[in-house]
């Protein structure tokens, strides 16, 4: 049982074994099909379908670098919209000769959206009332699923695994082991009723929307989202982490995240954000190739010099 | 070997000699095609003080058509216009913001985002380079149709004054700003955000980041195809539609944009035929283009033109 601040306890511990529990029960069952489109002289892309717990079929883009192994692998979580990027818009395609790069389309993304084609908005408050029905159980576990396949690839290197992205990346380096790097900025599952009251903005606005509209029901979407805040996950991330806080006086700044940050057991750095996707991109790609010993940074022309 | 510096990059975008004649007759081909609005309130989205509605049109090839639409409750006479375009692989935010600022603002979902995927669908990649070969079935021929038809839905309402039409929107929404304000002449206003869609093939040679990436993959699979692929996308070029753009405009690039590089804004912006235009270029910035302190130079460039 675990309590937060002004929260009801949880049984926090036992609902994520059990999501573990059953997603162990499942063979990821991989099918794995080259995408010549997205191959170049220096890496062969590979669709791969996988099953999470449902059972549920995921598909996810796999990039690995001709040449000898192995390789520093790059996670890459989905950000909150239906698409996935075989490597995120705007960083350099060069990366993919050094690193083999993994992003995975969550159920109700596309690529990932039969039976289930999540909408935008709406995926955020789907099922909010109850945590078993919760999508965004599947989602974590749909991400574990990734992690556990990246890692059993002969071209990864196991010392050398990054988990990059949002809150989604937070709770995979959570709940595996397998991450060694851990690149996060968090967004949505923070405080996240709060943080909702703090902001007009989809798509934490979808919270005060559902509210609005089922007031009676917020004891329930509390308690849902207990079970997903980030500071219950944290005395369980030993990657080493670079979190990427918002500006100062932003509702994610540093101060807001102390209590997430002080509750990490491994290595954290944070960086405060510039409002430039160009200083915080390339201040988190310097930071990874430093830490994965790589001779250079792997950054698109515009960032260079 | 350093890079020129952005402003001085010259493009090697080619303008075909009858583009305006293409898109005079896309766009009666379009007109000839009812608009069909539907327009049902949603309640969950809706707020004491906005209104808001899911919207469905039929466009360009009798292709059904979604968007948000947003305006005060609270109003006096008739509101501004304005249409929202949306970015490349994101999806159409509902425009309370806007509406809360006091329009009658319109989020359009084109051809293949969600909710407008149902008869034409390529997917994210797949967008960009679907029938890249032909000027007269690429994907942006519909997807320009349909942010053109969400002026014309504004047109069609009531509580809007067909007068005070704007246009804005950020990356792929930045060059669907130029595109409609090229292609609509009620567009009264534009602010594009580092506009994407604008010197496709300069793009491929300065960066080497997705999405016109894609590009670069499909000439790679498809090598002899390039001189189709040149002539298809001139006709679709923002560089070669700004000659069309006679409203008052302001554009914002990043300089360190790795996703729209700046060069291809700058050969956009000088090929602007209106008077009333500004640039702002934002050093150590990149696809973000400054949007944090921008935003307040965009909310102020149309309260002055469009004024809720």
């Amino acid at each position: 049982m675990t309590t937060l601040s002004g929260e009801a306890s949880i049984n926090f511990d036992s609902y994520w074994q059990d999501t573990l529990d059953e997603l162990t029960a499942l063979p990821p069952a991989p099918e794995v099909q080259a995408i010549p489109l997205r191959s170049t002289d220096f890496a062969t892309a590979y669709g791969v379908s996988l099953t999470s717990i449902g059972p549920y079929r995921l598909y996810a883009y796999l990039s690995i670098p001709r040449g000898e192994g192995p390789f520093p692998a790059r996670y890459y979580l989905p950000r909150y919209g239906s698409v996935t990027d075989l490597v995120p818009q705007g960083t350099s395609n060069s990366q993919r000769r050094e690193h083999v790069t993994f992003a995975i389309c969550v159920r109700g993304q596309r690529l990932a959206d039969q039976p289930y084609a999540a909408a935008f908005p709406g995926l955020l408050t789907d099922g909010i009332d109850d945590p078993m029905g919760y999508v965004y159980r599947g989602i974590v576990a749909d991400c574990v699923r990734g992690v556990e396949y990246l890692a059993s690839r002969p071209e990864v290197d196991g010392a050398r695994i990054a988990a990059i992205g949002n809150d989604l990346a937070y709770t995979t380096a959570a709940l595996c082991a397998q991450v060694t790097h851990l690149v996060c900025t968090p967004a949505l599952l923070y405080d996240t009723a709060n943080l909702a009251r703090r902001t007009s903005a989809y798509p934490l606005e979808e919270i005060t929307d559902y509210l609005r509209l089922h007031p009676e029901r917020e004891d329930a979407v509390r308690h849902t989202l207990s079970h997903f805040d980030l500071r219950r996950f944290a005395s369980r991330v030993n990657a080493t982490t670079l979190l990427m806080a918002g500006a100062d006086g932003s509702a994610l700044d540093a101060a807001a995240l102390a209590p997430l940050i002080q509750a990490m057991p491994g290595e954290v750095e944070v960086h405060k954000a510039e409002h430039s996707g160009y200083k915080d991109g390339r201040h988190s790609e310097e930071w990874l190739s430093r830490r994965f010993g790589m001779a250079e940074a792997s950054l698109p022309a515009h960032w260079r010099g | 070997m350093p890079r020129v510096a952005a402003d001085q990059y010259v493009s090697k975008v080619r303008m075909p000699e009858d583009i305006d004649r293409f898109w005079e007759d896309t766009l009666a081909e379009t007109a000839k095609i009812p608009l069909e609005p539907e327009v049902v309130h949603d309640p969950l989205r809706s707020t004491e003080r906005i209104d808001v509605y899911e919207v469905f049109f039929t466009s360009l090839d009798r292709v059904r058509i979604a968007g948000w639409y947003a305006t005060p409750r609270d109003r006096e006479g008739k509101l501004p216009g304005l249409l929202q375009v949306p970015g490349y692989n994101m999806e159409p935010p509902v425009p309370k913001a806007w509406a809360n600022k006091g329009y009658a603002a319109f989020s359009v979902a084109p051809r293949g985002k969600l909710r407008s995927n149902r008869q034409f669908n390529p997917g994210y990649p797949g967008l960009l380079t679907y029938s890249m070969v032909d000027r007269n079935t690429y994907s942006y021929r519909g997807f320009y149709m349909d942010t053109c038809r969400g002026v014309e839905f504004l047109l069609s309402r009531d509580e809007v004054d067909g007068e005070r039409i704007g246009v804005t929107g950020h990356s792929q929404g930045g060059g669907l700003t130029v595109s409609t304000a090229a292609l609509r002449p009620e567009i009264r206003a534009a602010a594009a955000g580092a506009p994407y869609l604008c010197g496709y093939m300069d793009a491929i040679e300065l960066t080497d980041a997705y999405p016109y990436q894609e590009i670069a993959d499909y000439l790679r699979m498809n090598p002899d195809s390039r001189e189709q692929v040149e002539n298809t996308l001139a006709y679709f070029d923002g560089i070669n539609l700004a000659h069309r753009i006679t409203c008052p405009i302001i554009v914002s690039v990043g300089l360190q944009d790795s996703t729209c590089p700046p060069e291809t804004g700058f050969a956009m912006f000088d090929a602007i035929a209106s008077a009333d235009k500004r640039m702002y270029a934002y050093d150590g910035h990149g696809h973000d283009a400054n949007n944090h302190e921008h935003g307040a130079i965009v909310d102020d460039f149309l309260a002055k033109h469009l004024r809720p």
